[in-house]
């Protein structure tokens, strides 16, 4: 039933259900129309369900009632308000059959937890509403059913017999035919009109208490966005602490590498070096032994030299030791361009944590980097400070050629995404031909 | 001579402590900076050297360094040479921040060059100051002071070998020429920097020391 000429607005109820209200032809024709026809048998099938309805709420709420001293009371009323919900729907569907008017079903608010849910049910306007339903439409129907098959009965007798008189040969009716067929035909139409009436009066209540309305629907809504905000604000909370403890834990690895290689791998080849060493003093008298000592001594000191850039890459000692202002002119010092530190506040910089010093230590090393191999430039100043707000400022600027760029895979792209991932911000300026300067924020808490 | 060493990894710490005997040292080793401090706390019985890592447990990060500043500060005259896996101009500079004599500051892969080892380990014994290339080379890297771009290629070398702590002798041996020639170089480093010229080696380490630190240099403050 939902063709878009089904009716379905509250202005349709009247022209489908109680079409005589509306001119004068559907009134002459009220007796004869399919509208009383279907209020009709609406009015017959809807007495007997609404009255078995009745019944059921009647018998089902005084005991639950009764039973509220005892506890048990309580789920059987939240039961009893539950079944409204089946029954509505049974009732939408009925008089979307017998009367064509379709009526929306409402969202019924969802909680998790049995306490919350029952609360729902409890607290619940439409939910009532259906109950109130049982007892209105109770009404309606009583009365449209007494008024209906009244004036109908008189209707249909003063029709009828009139036409059994004259065939039996009756002689003496007992009200004069002159009164009798007018009678009759004022019951049809008063009857045909309490029929669509009491219909239109159903589908009104029906609207009101077994549909949605539009003011708990809007309350709903406005109740399930602000669940949802709160959701997504507690994730956004969750997330920003994961995605802080992740850097962490990435660099508190690092640093953990630096250490396991410091104590491992450098320390055994500075003693294998030793041996060697040692070894080469001894075996000055056979040339070749010599020889393949002093290629193998050398060996070892060149990969101690690669271990030692290596890991000073990973992690370098000095910013856990002396924190960034001294890792920055250790950086500036392995510069090959001339460097020159700016850090008015040595101090202050120590209240970033440690992953925003680190953060702020790898930008300065890639951003130097590039200033040599790149850049070809003269002059780099690094400038490191911290904002009132709290935040560690890394400024590094050169005098090269300008137009670098945080290609996707870059070291600067790389350091981009550490940088965000502390919620920080990061501005590369490179015009061609004008130097680079290379702006990063850190909150110092992150 | 009679040798401390402190140095956590048990391995090198063997390596070098059968390198030193057999060069005819008596050697006592340690694993932990406290070891040290506590036992060369008292005043009688210094060793004629010490020789200590500058990351030790527990905390893994400078204890040897601040070991080393810390005994320096109690017993003036004890000579101390500092292996590190890293040298930073930072700690040299906290380490040479009093007197420099009898003081050395080395890149422990030094140590596998046993004859320049020795060398650097009886140079400080004597009293002398060994400072690591490397570190030299961060200094001469930062330094601002107008004069230096007035010296020589050449001389710049002498003047890098200089503050390594090197002698004459030992500057002509590792540039291959001759004794008056690196005393020429010398004389004329110390004239175009305006420095005493002391005859000394030690008081010669620490002029050209203050003058390459001397402000305006990075990192160091006003």
């Amino acid at each position: 039933m939902t063709s878009p000429t089904s009716p379905s607005s509250v202005s349709d109820d009247l022209r489908v259900v109680a079409p005589a209200f509306t001119d004068l032809r559907a009134l002459a024709a009220a007796p004869v129309s399919v509208a009383t026809w279907r209020g009709i048998s609406q009015t017959v099938v809807g007495s007997f369900v609404v009255l078995v309805a009745f019944i059921g709420l009647a018998v089902a709420v005084s005991l639950s009632v009764s039973l509220i001293p005892l506890l048990v009371g309580i789920p059987m009323l939240v039961a009893t308000l539950w079944a409204g919900r089946p029954f509505a729907q049974l009732e939408r569907a009925r008089l979307e059959a017998q009367l064509a008017v379709e009526i929306a079903a409402p969202t019924y608010p969802r909680r998790d937890g049995w306490w919350a849910s029952w609360w729902a049910i409890l607290s619940d306007s439409r939910t009532w509403g259906h109950s109130a339903y049982v007892l209105v439409a109770g009404a309606i129907l009583t009365v449209q059913s007494v008024v209906v098959t009244v004036a109908g009965g008189f209707a249909l007798g003063g029709l009828v017999y009139p036409v059994i008189a004259a065939t039996n040969g009756l002689s003496h009716p007992p009200f004069p035919l002159v009164l009798m067929v007018p009678g009759a035909l004022v019951c049809a139409w008063v009857a045909a009109l309490a029929s669509q009436a009491g219909s239109l009066a159903i589908v009104r209540s029906g609207r009101s208490l077994l549909g949605a309305s539009a003011r708990a629907e809007a309350l709903e809504a406005a109740r399930q966005a602000q669940a949802r905000a709160a959701q997504a604000e507690g994730r956004a909370v969750q997330l920003t602490e994961t995605r802080t403890a992740a850097v962490g834990a990435a660099d508190e690895e690092r640093r953990r590498i630096e250490r396991d290689l410091h104590d491992g791998a450098q320390q055994r080849l500075v003693a294998l070096g030793v041996e060697l060493g040692a070894a080469k003093r001894k075996v000055s008298s056979d040339p070749e032994a010599a020889a393949a000592l002093d290629h193998a001594h050398r060996e070892v000191k060149e990969t101690l030299a690669e271990l030692r850039d290596l890991v000073r890459g990973i992690h370098p000692a000095v910013l856990t030791d002396r924190g960034l202002d001294a890792a920055l002119s250790a950086l500036a010092a392995r510069s090959p361009v001339p460097v020159r530190v700016d850090v008015p506040d040595p101090p202050a910089l120590n209240c970033a944590s440690t992953s925003a010093q680190a953060a702020a230590y790898f930008v300065a090393a890639e951003a130097l980097t590039n200033a040599a191999k790149h850049a070809e430039a003269q002059q780099v100043t690094v400038t490191a400070t911290v904002s009132p707000g709290g935040r560690l400022r890394l400024v590094v600027a050169d005098d090269g050629r300008g137009g670098a760029t945080a290609a996707p895979g870059s070291g600067l792209d790389g350091l981009r995404s550490r940088v965000a991932a502390l919620d920080g911000t990061f501005d590369l300026d490179s015009p061609a031909g004008a130097g680079t300067r290379l702006t990063v924020e850190v909150p110092c808490a992150s | 001579m009679r040798i401390v060493i402190a140095e956590d990894s048990v391995l090198l710490l063997d390596g070098l402590t059968r390198l030193l005997v057999a060069e005819g040292h008596e050697v006592v080793g340690y694993t932990t900076a406290d070891e040290v401090v506590a036992a060369l706390g008292p005043d009688d019985d210094l060793p004629d050297l010490l020789v200590t890592d500058v990351r030790m447990p527990p905390s893994h990060t400078d204890e040897g360094l601040r070991a080393a500043v810390h005994l320096r500060s109690l017993h003036k005259r004890l000579p101390v040479l500092v292996l590190s896996q890293y040298v930073e101009q930072r700690y040299a500079r906290e380490l040479f921040a009093g007197d420099v004599r009898g003081l050395g500051y080395v890149l422990k892969d030094r140590v596998a060059d046993v004859d320049e080892f020795l060398d650097a380990l009886g140079r400080v014994a004597a009293g002398g100051t060994v400072i690591d290339p490397e570190v030299v080379a961060q200094i001469l890297a930062r330094t601002r002071r107008s004069g230096l771009e007035t010296l020589t290629p050449r001389e710049r070398d002498v003047l890098g070998l200089m503050a390594e702590g090197r002698s004459n002798a030992a500057i002509a041996d590792r540039l291959v020429v001759g004794l008056p020639a690196v005393e020429k170089h010398v004389t004329s480093i110390l004239t175009k920097l305006d420095l005493p010229q002391a005859a000394d080696d030690h008081r010669r380490v620490l002029a050209v020391l203050r003058w390459l630190e001397h402000e305006p240099t990075i990192g160091e403050r006003p």
